[in-house]
């Protein structure tokens, strides 16, 4: 996958071009807003990170500037505000998501794998598919293997999002703020509880795991291998 | 003094005020002065018409009685009969033109004086002349009260006006130096100077009110500014530290670096959450939150925050239930209000343990909404309930546990922002936290 950094700590950029090479991606990397600018209208990526805070021209300027020329490439916005306003700033500008500084590589990469593969927003779909795991949106019914599983509403929203991403890892974090708005993090190992309990009712009593425990990142709903 | 706005207005009011004293003078004069001569040519005309009857019923000498007789009336018209030989037959004015009508002339008067005096010329039948006459000095003596009157009127305003502007510009003049000297004084260091006001409802008062809250704002942000500087310094020394020696000991000892660094990693993310917490402690009670408040339904989100948190409590032996009660609506930060009760929730489990009750209310105590979260636990002390909002506050049972000591600071601060009121009080057993909210 190809990616643009635009940031202008630059020890923060190497470090991210060696995890995200480890990963298996390239990284561009524009230390300032200008170069930052012309590479996002100019050349095809898959993501966009962008620094908030930057020299010559400010991270949410090039945010509009790059929405208003048209280029719809996921945007992963990086602060060291954390504060809802500047969320909601960041999101209404055109960015995609938002993570807070310090961060964790692991959520980093969670993070921009969702946005890389998000689907298109026009498709309308109508049923989820993992494996022999069937979630009906519109009936707002699940099944495993043709056997009805009864779920609670959080544990359906829980399940769908897990589906959506079906393949990728989502952290805590992101399963705090999509399925309960925590926009902080509980002390409270509240996602573990819900998730244990998903796992009971979509894995339990089938020979093929579907959620898996990703150490030190999350969680990763995906076929059998 | 002279550079105040104040006297500056006062002068230039004065001046307005000198200026249509003269125009009014001058007014006046003009009109007194119009309808004076008129009255004085009346009368002139009157006493010409008066004997020019005498003259017709009486004859001639009917006539030169007349004249003689007036002519010794102090007071009177002055008056010159004239033969047709244009000798004088009575009174002191001689021919003055064969013309009949009004003229101006210069006649020696009863004081010896040559005056100007106006007189009509009147012909009778026969070539006689009537003069009837009056000395103009009589107008010009009404002119000087007139005058007089009014020049003394314009010093008074003149003096009344200077002296006013000074006293009145001195005391607004004293007023604002006291908000300038203020403001001085705090450029200078000195923050707890406020403006004194006069206890009235005027505009330099309600000035300095607005002054005074200002420096108020100002003071409490840079208290809590301060306050957040010295809780980094003292707080964030302890844990720090024992990174460090965590890192000395993983340096000393490669072969258990992996651990070592997992426990660095620990302590350096229970840093960034203390620092996270409170900066949002720092931020909520800087205010600037509430320009974002929309409405929010309390019994909708205590039911989310309860959902999340009842499978985790029942797991470790706990239970945690939302009451039945009514639905109030209020204007506040949906984000910051769920991090409220879920801080509240957490320490009731947390420090109650296992077999914790605990119980979320959503209601309206006397028309205020009301949202309470109370436990079975050990409660707390009354004297602690007050402290137990300050910052890094934690009770000598709980010291080992977990936690940073910020979670009912946060609470304080976001209750404070939504101007709702915190009590904590004893449920007998377990502790009672009680957030009213402003009806």
């Amino acid at each position: 996958m190809k990616i643009l950094l635009v940031e202008d700590d630059k020890e923060a950029a190497a470090y991210l071009r060696r995890a995200l090479s480890e990963a298996g991606h390239t990284m561009d990397h524009a230390a300032n807003g200008r170069e930052g600018l012309m590479l996002a209208v100019g050349e095809p990526y898959e993501v966009i990170v962008l620094d908030r805070m930057l020299p010559q021209l400010d991270g949410l300027a090039i945010l509009r500037t790059i929405r208003s020329a048209g280029v719809k490439t996921p945007v992963l916005l990086l602060t060291a505000l954390g504060g809802i306003d500047d969320r909601v700033e960041g999101l209404e500008a055109g960015g995609d998501d938002y993570l807070v500084k310090p961060f964790a590589f692991a959520e980093f990469l969670a993070r921009v794998n969702a946005l890389a593969r998000r689907p298109p927003p026009q498709e309308m779909i109508s049923a989820l598919q993992v494996a022999d795991l069937r979630m009906d949106l519109l009936r707002r019914s699940v099944s495993r293997a043709g056997q009805r599983i009864d779920l609670q509403p959080r544990e359906f929203q829980l399940l769908e999002y897990l589906m959506r991403n079906a393949g990728r890892v989502v952290t805590r974090t992101m399963l705090l703020e999509s399925i309960w708005e925590f926009h902080f993090d509980p002390k409270t190992n509240i996602v573990e509880t819900h998730m244990s309990r998903l796992r009971g009712k979509v894995d339990r009593g089938h020979a093929q795991e579907l959620i898996h425990t990703v150490r030190g990142a999350g969680y990763c709903l995906r076929e059998p291998d | 003094m002279l550079r105040s706005t104040s006297l500056r207005l006062a002068v230039l009011y004065t001046l307005g005020f000198a200026l249509s004293v003269v125009l009014l003078g001058a007014l006046t004069l003009y009109s007194t002065r119009a309808a004076l001569s008129e009255q004085f040519d009346a009368r002139i005309r009157s006493e010409s018409a008066a004997l020019t009857q005498e003259f017709a019923t009486e004859g001639l000498d009917g006539v030169v009685q007349a004249v003689r007789e007036r002519d010794r009336t102090p007071g009177a018209l002055d008056y010159g009969l004239i033969g047709p030989d244009g000798r004088s037959l009575a009174g002191r004015f001689s021919k003055v033109s064969d013309e009949a009508g009004w003229s101006t002339i210069r006649a020696r008067q009863r004081d010896d004086e040559e005056e100007p005096m106006r007189v009509l010329t009147t012909n009778l039948p026969g070539g006689y002349q009537l003069l009837v006459g009056d000395d103009e000095e009589r107008i010009e003596a009404l002119d000087t009260v007139v005058l007089r009157g009014f020049a003394g009127a314009l010093a008074g305003v003149m003096i009344l006006g200077v002296a006013g502007g000074f006293a009145f510009s001195r005391d607004v003049h004293r007023r604002l130096s006291a908000i300038s000297g203020t403001a001085e004084a705090i450029i200078d260091g000195d923050l707890n100077r406020r403006v004194p006001a006069r206890g009235s409802t005027d505009d330099i008062d309600r000035l300095a009110h607005t002054f005074n809250r200002m420096l108020d704002r100002i003071g409490a942000l840079m208290e809590s500014l301060r306050q957040v500087s010295n809780d980094v310094a003292h707080d964030l020394r302890t844990p720090l530290t024992r990174l460090r020696q965590r890192l000395e000991a993983a340096q000393a000892a490669p072969a258990e670096q992996g651990e070592a660094i997992d426990g660095a990693l620990r302590d350096l993310d229970s840093i960034l959450d203390t620092f996270a917490a409170l900066l949002r402690i720092a931020q909520i009670e800087g205010g600037a939150r509430r320009a974002g408040f929309r409405q929010v339904r309390l019994r909708e989100l205590a039911a989310t925050v309860v959902d999340a948190f009842a499978p985790s409590a029942e797991e470790a032996g706990q239970s945690l239930s939302l009451e039945p009660g009514e639905d109030p609506v209020i204007e506040g930060d949906a984000e910051l209000l769920t991090q409220m009760l879920v801080n509240l929730i957490e320490n009731a489990l947390r420090h109650t343990g296992e077999g914790a009750q605990v119980r979320v209310g959503i209601g309206l105590t006397d028309r205020a909404p009301v949202l309470w979260v109370v436990d079975n636990g050990p409660g707390v002390p009354a004297g602690e309930h007050a402290r137990l909002f300050d910052r890094f506050y934690r009770l000598e049972r709980s010291r080992s546990d977990p936690g940073n000591g910020l979670g009912l600071a946060l609470v304080a601060a976001v209750a404070k922002l939504h101007e709702a009121a915190v009590r904590l009080s004893d449920a007998e057993p377990g502790l009672r936290a009680e957030v009213v909210f402003p009806r």
